[in-house]
């Protein structure tokens, strides 16, 4: 057994105790205990991106084969890394002008990392079952942490009653398998999935898994959730969860199908397309009629899932590197705009998309940053966006899913009419207040670097194309 | 070179974005010279050129080897003719662009990404880049009609977004089809033509089904009937620089397209959809010229003009021969210089007066002569007055396409009679008659960069239509290969 495999996870343990013992040594001085936490968490973001990197090729399996280190693992290692380091920065942006302690939030925020990299490493239903719940018990958290804020409460109230119901779901979904298999490890699941492959308890228990995943990447029908935690919760969390939970939720989906349930391919194939489709529409017209940003943004990741939930039906090594490519695009789109958000939010006091009026004005890097980000969200070239759109459509359409590729090139059109829509109110609307908005350096600097990324990769696709495929080839 | 020839104004655009919004001579020195340096070079390619079938100046670079996809640039007559328009109208508007205005950076910054991506459209020998340079010219419409456009701008902003997008997203859905059913993994259209033709092409029930998407997806920008809605209005909403270049070179990339795709790789499937093309475009042409003569706005007048020149243009490519395919090449060439010299003309008088009304005008070939002059030769131009080259071009379209469509040819015959209509009462209204005393202390436009532009596609209308050969003797042979 070789524990260094596990050197990211042994850091990020690491730094939750660090983070946890200098919460209690310093409660007293708030400005201090600011300071120190800033560079623990940094710090310790950037060791976990290079112990990632110094770890990038390796293979292995520890604790008996309940833990595996792969590249597959690593990409959405680095993208949950990534993530987190955005969010934080949004949220010191997002509490600057809140009353609340953030004591806790940075806590359960790195808590939520751990949890991410038990479950896309879990090679065994109960570890899986356990890094998905670490990751949900935090967002149940993260999501109600306004206190005062009734809308933050609502929201927390929602995701945690819908998520344990569909973690109930999940977790008889895995005692079900057990009755059958005898067993939680993938592998053993994996044979006794091929063995009897129309085993009914056994087909029963994969769409309950199923269901369970669905749950976390807002796929129809479980996708109802969505818009009412996104309106709620602080919006740091929302970039949060719509970034990190549904790559995450991707990542288990991918592993499990390919590597559990490979016997059931046959199946599947005939439920996926139809609920890709619905996904995407409901995702795209929902959005249409929204007044309020952030609900908006719930329906359009409902959109963005759509066209991953594409990728996953054409499957492949084109299709699988098409939807990581795609979620690596989301990611920095995503973040952009949330990041966006973030800085104007505490300046508007308000999340209606009317109180963007006039943004282009009071604070042009916003807006230029968030154009970018909402027309690359819209898939328009030559930004990352669509890069990811074109990979996953041509990747459809040689899997002769012509129908799926035609709806999913026609919801392009209808996206952008609600995006454009927000660019419009920020560069044609004229605002009732004058006054500039002011962004802090580091926000800057990352909004800066994020612009960056996604026309880069929207340029430049080779790089993390290579990256996306080299990590899928060990789901086979 | 020709490669660069798009990242020349994208580099520029960086600079305008990353510099000082106060330093305004900076901006407008960056972009006149970014301007000017590609068509200066677009002008050294044509004179270099060697007029025969085939491409000249490849370059290419592997981009994406996984899907065949490469940078490939490169020049047949009729992607050159195009580059020379844009070349043309880009330029001038240029000048214009750098009129005096609120926000002229951002201004300056969506004017260079649009020039940058028309470049690239028309340089592009990819299918890949050839879209991607395609959908990046939509995106910077939007702000500069929004932002800077007048009456009824969202509107017209929007709606001209969408519809341009919802058509290029069914063309590229079309595309992706293409890319399957040719499966060699490449989008480079000279390789694809060579592997099709030693292959005889791909079968007829694709043809057919393919090349409708095509022909409709391209053909929404290029205002086909009935998806050309977005046209006058958008048109009229657009601030002076973007109506130039938009009615001038950014609705023939639909035409180009429809030729560059449909017509070489898919033409029985074009030749099955013909009658019906050839049908929408003489509505366009009869129907869009009706309309013109009902409009008192000038803009919307000239926007349905276009409209309906567009539908020479496509019935150009419905006869698919030679001798109305060279006309479609041509008349693209020459109604874009036409049509950004008109709507430079309109704007110069708006920007004065800040109204477009017809009647509200009046005697102005007194007060201003020299932009009236534009008007009128760019109105005389239009409706296809010998001497000039819309007059050539019309006339071989109607030739090639008299076999085929007689009766869509009659009709299109009678557009011109309609053309001439509106265009003389303008010209009447506008120029002469009785001098409205509102504008007696108009000044005319002044100086070099005020007269540029027009000089510039003035001149480039007379010359090619005193000597239409010296563009004819480049498209002539491009459109052979095209055939064969």
């Amino acid at each position: 057994m070789n524990l260094a495999l596990l050197m990211p996870e042994w850091i990020v343990l690491g730094i939750l105790i660090i983070l946890t013992v200098f919460e209690l040594l310093l409660v007293d001085n708030e400005i201090l205990y600011k300071r120190v936490r800033n560079i623990i968490l940094f710090g310790g973001l950037a060791s976990v991106a290079l112990a990632l990197m110094a770890t990038s090729g390796q293979t292995g399996s520890v604790f008996n084969g309940t833990v595996i280190v792969d590249p597959f693992g690593t990409f959405f290692k680095l993208l949950f890394t990534g993530a987190l380091a955005a969010v934080i920065q949004m949220s010191r942006s997002f509490f600057r002008a809140r009353p609340e302690k953030t004591h806790e939030f940075y806590l359960v925020l790195w808590i939520a990392l751990a949890g991410f990299f038990l479950l896309v490493s879990s090679n065994d239903f109960l570890v899986f079952f356990l890094g998905l719940e670490t990751v949900t018990l935090s967002f149940y958290i993260l999501t109600a942490y306004l206190k005062k804020d009734s809308g933050s409460i609502e929201s927390g109230m929602k995701y945690f009653i819908l998520g344990s119901l569909a973690s109930a779901i999940l977790v008889y979904g895995i005692s079900l398998i057990y009755a059958v298999a005898g067993s939680t490890a993938f592998p053993a699941v994996r044979q006794a999935f091929t063995a009897a492959p129309q085993h009914g308890i056994l087909i029963a228990a994969a769409c309950m898994v199923l269901a369970g995943l669905f749950f976390k990447v807002a796929a129809f029908p479980f996708q109802l959730w969505v818009p009412d935690v996104y309106e709620g919760a602080p919006t740091p969390v929302v970039a949060f969860l719509s970034v990190a939970s549904k790559s995450a939720g991707f990542a288990a989906l991918l592993r499990i199908l390919w590597t559990v349930f490979p016997a059931l391919e046959k199946k599947w194939l005939l439920v996926f397309p139809a609920v890709a489709l619905l996904t995407l529409l409901y995702g795209n017209f929902g959005a249409l009629v929204q007044t309020r940003l952030k609900r908006l943004m719930g329906y359009s990741s409902i959109g963005h899932a759509g066209y991953l939930l594409i990728a996953l039906s054409v499957g492949g090594k084109s299709g699988l590197s098409a939807l990581l490519y795609y979620l690596a695009a989301y990611a920095l789109t995503t973040l952009a705009l949330f990041g966006g958000i973030c800085a104007a939010e505490p300046y508007l006091k308000s999340d209606k998309i009317e109180a963007y009026r006039g943004l282009g004005k009071r604070s042009p890097f916003l807006a230029g940053v968030m154009f970018l980000a909402l027309l690359s969200s819209a898939g328009v070239p030559p930004l990352a966006g669509f890069s990811g759109k074109f990979l996953v459509l041509l990747a459809a359409v040689q899997a002769n899913l012509n129908w799926l590729a035609f709806i999913g090139v026609m919801a392009v059109a209808v996206s952008l009419y609600y995006y454009l829509n927000i660019v419009r109110v920020m560069y044609f609307d004229e605002s009732p207040r004058e006054d500039s908005i002011s962004v802090c350096l580091a926000t800057r600097a990352m909004l800066t670097l994020l612009s960056a990324g996604i026309l880069a990769a929207g340029i430049f696709q080779a790089p993390v194309l290579s990256w996306a495929e080299n990590a899928v080839k060990y789901l086979f | 070179m020709i490669a660069f020839l798009p990242w020349i104004p994208l580099a520029a655009a960086l600079v305008v974005l990353f510099s000082s919004a106060k330093n305004e001579r900076f901006l407008k020195t960056i972009t006149l010279t970014a301007c000017s340096l590609c068509s200066v070079s677009v002008f050294i390619y044509f004179l270099n050129f060697k007029p025969e079938g085939g491409f000249q100046f490849v370059t290419a670079r592997p981009w994406l080897p996984a899907f065949g996809i490469q940078y490939k640039s490169g020049f047949d007559g009729i992607n050159l003719t195009l580059c020379l328009l844009h070349a043309l109208v880009s330029l001038a508007g240029a000048f214009v662009a750098c009129a005096p205005k609120e926000r002229l950076k951002e201004y300056l910054f969506y004017y260079l990404i649009l020039t940058g991506g028309i470049y690239g459209v028309f340089t592009s020998l990819d299918l890949f880049f050839l879209y991607v340079f395609f959908e990046m010219t939509l995106i910077p419409l939007f702000p500069m009609i929004g932002i800077w456009g007048s009456k009824n701008k969202e509107y017209g902003a929007m709606k001209l977004t969408l519809f341009i997008t919802t058509g290029a997203v069914l063309a590229f859905f079309g595309l992706l089809l293409f890319y399957r059913e040719a499966g060699i993994h490449s989008f480079d259209l000279v390789q694809l033509a060579q592997v099709l033709k030693a292959r005889g092409g791909f079968s007829i029930g694709f043809q057919h089904f393919v090349a409708p998407m095509l022909i409709v997806g391209f053909g929404v920008i290029a205002s086909l009937w009935p998806v050309h809605s977005w046209s006058p209005i958008g048109y009229a909403a657009a601030p002076t620089a973007v109506s130039m270049l938009h009615a001038g070179v950014l609705k023939k990339m639909g035409p180009y397209l429809i030729l560059r795709v449909a017509v070489t790789f898919l033409p029985e499937g074009v030749k099955h959809a013909a009658p019906w093309l050839s049908v929408l475009a003489g509505i366009g042409i009869v129907y869009a010229g009706l309309a013109a003569i009902r409009q008192s706005d000038m803009k919307y007048m000239v926007g349905f003009s276009s409209v309906s020149h567009m539908g020479y243009v496509l019935l150009g490519i419905a006869a698919m021969n030679s001798v109305s395919l060279s006309g479609t090449v041509l008349l693209m060439f020459s109604h874009g210089v036409m049509a950004a010299c008109a709507f430079a003309a309109i704007g110069f008088l708006y920007e004065h007066t800040h109204v477009r009304n017809l009647h509200d005008f009046g005697g102005l070939a007194k007060s201003m002569p020299f932009v009236a002059l534009s008007l009128i030769l760019a109105c005389l131009a239009s409706l296809g007055l010998p001497g000039f080259s819309n007059f050539v071009s019309e006339l071989l379209v109607f030739i090639g396409a008299w076999r085929q469509f007689p009766a869509v040819v009659i009709a299109a015959v009678f557009g011109v009679l309609i053309t001439a209509i509106y265009l003389l009462r303008a010209v009447r209204e506008v120029c002469y008659g009785k001098p409205n005393p509102r504008w007696a202390h108009l000044k005319d436009a002044q100086g070099f960069a005020e007269r540029f532009p027009f000089i510039l596609l003035l001149g480039a209308l007379l010359i090619a239509g005193i000597w239409p050969h010296v563009l004819l003797r480049v498209i002539e042979p491009a459109v052979g290969a095209l055939l064969s």
